[in-house]
């Protein structure tokens, strides 16, 4: 009965994390529960939980994937080196030069990825190792290809101005954009929107596809799941590709929003992304984390982010307040754990 | 006077007891499922080198926990010179001047044979280390075991038989007084098992008292001043190495209280083999393995461990890569690469450590079950729960997978270890497989579930399918095997059927008896 219980705060614990804080922000904090705040929040958080869904798919397999936050900054200057290409613009249009900027971006994330998981699995070294390399590279490439200057808005003199402009504004209205919903002033943020898809989409493939099966396999137990046939390297493989196609989705986004592509955005994301991931149930030792887990430790973060701003509180102070609740979770998280030993 | 010396015979077992320096009396150890000691007695003096000898899973190796101070015995009394003692810790029975030395050293690799040896026990000098003290002190060591190398040679460079004598010296450093080896042996060259036998007579020399476990009788019988037999947990012989022969030593280590029934093959082989193995090598391991197996067939592979059974039947499997050999599997060129290969050849291989290597513990019943064959409730890209649902339970009723009917979403950590390797089986039951290899499948088992086990193995056999099993109970491969193969130093040193099919027969070909 009292295993029951423990296991019942293990499943859902953040979940009920979540809703106690939210229940105090909304008591406590002045204009926290207005709907227009609250989608706020949804957009704030949507790139953290973009990326702490594909971190997922890496940790649930017993990796890491640091490269994510300077993938997020690769993806993105090449994205809007391509949308601001007068040679793209003019031959492919407008409409064109911003699907090619898109695939791009999901692209660029996806091989890169596919590339740490083709190193991690074939090569057998140490993920870490790898995907620190190559948060090194792709953070470099980023600043290589842009002279260390964002990627934007052209000048008025610019002979194909008006095009690239309108690229940067159709890109804008994925990243930045809103759908009207009555009662909503501003409109749900299109970002947001992509992010429960995604979400979805991803709980969907691990709990319903063989693939999300063979994941969890991975992690839980590599040599059992070796020994019973399954594709362990190919997997993996794809778990990396699908954590850097979410970094490239996740730089579409933040450019579309910015109309522009910095070298040096998403600086630390990888950070947030892991911390999402684990507040959110996923294990470092492999084996344990749920899509609807990511988001939820990414919306713990972006609750108690944007409550301290409106209580006007330091931002040092807000980050001293997510690591406690990191070291909380994952505490925690080994509470509910230890029950199981005897069984 | 008459009255006096029978007096003296009779109180010989009291004396010896009082003067031994280790005296285990009555010492029971029992673990989940098996008891692996049974009121053991064991008596060491000093300066006496004593074998304890027995077959895999005879109790050995708890005798050393008990005598390292890994574990600590559920009855019976330790005493350490005269006085009782309960060694708390490791740590206390170095304190008190033993050192057990694991087959699997337990040396720091990077560091030198220097500071392995002083590992824990640092000499200091105004709060530093003293490496000048230290350094001299383990070169002196070596030295008098032997080995004259500079000791500050990281360990890494040093071989095996270097290592074991750096282990030794720690010992001799920590002046101890009692210095059990496991297996020591067993990694050893000829030459190289010459110069620690003269290292260990040594040692005697200086009154230290050397146990050592192993199961080379020749080389027990060279050592060993007394030996004592374990088996099934239970003394069942201890006595000077000049009473007995290598013949009663086996005899004392295969006889035997229980066997299992013998389950009667529900049908007769077909005559073709499915799978037929020639020359097949990956040195060290294995060398030149050659058999056939037969539909309906239960095929024993009995030996020491370390004969290489493990290994041949892992590239069977195709987790390892034979080196050369020739296999033909239902008549066809057959050459895994990946176990992913040999299953969609149909052989199934059931690892020695299920839970290690069999399943994942994390997953339900049903997913452990499913996960070899999934892509067959896959449709539209999605895992058609119904669908593998029934299959898990068809396949986990099969085996009888207690409490019936089977519940396939229990998480597989709350199933008993026979059941858990009953889901194992149901695993590979659903791939169809023609050729089962078992590698010790009632392992840690309780003896109910392993005749319910038996039942299994052999209704598979009368399914059809081929079965390799890999045994080190001897009781096991009698009741289930229809021949026998016996594996020793990673080659068939004989194979046995029928009349000739004994335990007294394998054990004597797995030991190397002329």
């Amino acid at each position: 009965m009292k295993r029951d219980l423990r296991d019942l705060i293990g499943r859902y614990g953040v979940v009920f994390a979540l809703l106690g804080l939210f229940l105090s922000a909304a008591l406590f904090v002045a204009g926290f529960l207005g709907l227009g705040n609250l989608t706020t929040i949804l957009l704030h958080v949507s790139v953290n939980a973009i990326l702490a869904l594909g971190m997922t798919f890496v940790i649930v397999t017993g990796g890491i994937d640091l490269s994510v936050g300077s993938l997020v900054g690769f993806a993105g200057v090449l994205t809007a080196a391509a949308l601001t290409s007068a040679g793209l613009l003019g031959t492919l249009g407008v409409g064109g030069a911003t699907l090619l900027a898109v695939l791009v971006g999901v692209g660029t994330g996806a091989a890169v990825g596919a590339a740490n998981g083709a190193v991690t699995a074939y090569g057998r070294i140490a993920p870490f190792v790898v995907t620190l390399a190559t948060m090194t590279i792709a953070r470099g490439a980023a600043r290589l290809v842009t002279g260390g200057v964002p990627i934007g808005f052209p000048a008025e003199a610019d002979a194909a101005f008006a095009q690239k402009s309108a690229a940067l504004n159709a890109l804008h209205a994925i990243g930045g954009g809103r759908i009207p919903v009555p009662g909503l002033e501003r409109g749900f943020p299109v970002p947001a929107l992509i992010m429960l898809a995604l979400v979805a989409t991803g709980a969907f493939v691990l709990t319903r596809t063989r693939f999300g099966r063979y994941i969890y396999a991975i992690g839980g137990n590599e040599e059992a799941a070796r020994l019973s046939g399954v594709p362990v390297q190919a997997v993996k493989l794809g778990a990396y590709a699908i954590s850097g196609g979410c970094a490239g989705l996740a730089a579409i986004l933040l450019v579309g929003q910015l109309k522009s592509g910095g070298p040096d955005a998403g600086l630390l994301y990888e950070l947030n992304a892991i911390a999402a991931a684990v507040i959110g149930g996923a294990s470092l030792l492999g084996g344990v984390g749920t899509a609807w887990g990511a988001l939820v430790g990414a919306l713990l973060i972006g609750v108690l982010n944007n409550g301290l701003d409106l209580l006007g509180v330091q931002s040092f102070w807000q980050e001293i307040a997510k690591g406690a609740i990191i070291l909380f979770a994952v505490t925690f998280d080994v509470w509910t754990k230890r029950g199981h030993r005897h069984a | 006077m008459q009255t006096d010396r029978k007096r003296r015979t009779e109180t010989q077992g009291a004396l010896h007891w009082r003067v031994s320096l280790l005296a285990l009396s009555a010492v029971t150890k029992r673990y989940p499922g098996v008891t692996a000691l049974d009121a053991v007695d064991l008596a060491i003096a000093a300066g006496e080198v004593h074998a304890v000898v027995g077959e895999n899973g005879a109790g050995k190796s708890t005798l050393l926990n008990l005598i390292a101070g890994a574990d600590r015995p559920d009855a019976g009394e330790i005493r350490w010179d005269g006085v009782p003692v309960t060694f708390a810790s490791p740590r206390d029975a170095l304190r008190r001047g033993i050192t057990v030395i694991y087959q699997e050293l337990a040396l720091v690799p990077t560091l030198g044979a220097d500071a392995n040896i002083f590992l824990g026990m640092e000499r200091t000098r105004h709060g530093l280390l003293d490496g000048a003290t230290m350094r001299a002190a383990a070169a002196k060591a070596l030295g008098e075991l032997g080995l004259h190398i500079d000791p500050a040679l990281p360990v890494s460079r040093l071989s095996v038989a270097q290592r074991q004598l750096v282990e030794l010296a720690r010992a001799l450093v920590r002046d101890a007084r009692l210095v059990a080896l496991d297996e020591p042996t067993a990694t050893l060259t000829a030459h190289e098992v010459a110069h620690l036998a003269a290292r260990i007579d040594w040692l005697t020399t200086q009154g230290i008292a050397v146990v050592f476990v192993s199961h080379r009788l020749e080389e027990v019988r060279r050592l060993a001043s007394r030996i004592t037999v374990l088996r099934d947990g239970r003394r069942v012989w201890t006595g000077a190495t000049i009473d007995v022969d290598e013949p009663a030593l086996i005899r004392h280590m295969v006889g035997r209280d229980v066997a299992y029934v013998r389950h009667p093959a529900g049908r007769i082989p077909d005559p073709a083999p499915v799978l037929a193995v020639r020359g097949l090598t990956r040195a060290p391991a294995f060398h030149d393995v050659s058999f056939s197996l037969r539909p309906g067939e239960i095929v024993g592979v009995a030996g020491l461990v370390g004969a290489g059974r493990s290994e041949m039947a892992r590239t069977l499997a195709g987790i390892d890569l034979w080196a050369a050999g020739d296999v033909t599997l239902a008549g066809a060129p057959y050459r895994p690469r990946t176990p992913r290969d040999a299953i969609a050849r149909g052989v199934a291989y059931l690892p020695e450590d299920r839970q290690r290597d069999g399943l994942v513990l994390r997953f339900k019943v049903r997913e452990n079950v499913t996960l070899p064959v999934l892509r067959r409730f896959v449709r539209g890209g999605r895992i058609q729960h119904v669908e593998e649902v029934r299959a898990a339970r068809v396949a986990t009723t099969a085996v009888d997978l207690r409490p019936a009917p089977p519940d396939v979403e229990r998480p597989t950590t709350a199933l008993s270890g026979g059941n858990q390797q009953k889901v194992v089986i149901a695993k590979w039951l659903l791939t169809d497989a023609r050729v089962i290899v078992f590698d010790e499948p009632t392992r840690g088992v309780d003896v109910g579930a392993k005749v319910e086990l038996h039942r299994q193995i052999r209704s598979l056999a009368d399914l059809g399918k081929a079965v390799l099993l890999i045994s080190s109970e001897l009781p096991e491969l009698l009741a289930l095997a229809d021949r026998v193969l016996v594996m020793r130093a990673g080659r068939i040193a004989g194979e046995l059927s029928g009349d000739a099919f004994t335990a007294e027969r394998v054990m004597a070909l797995a030991v190397e008896v002329p």
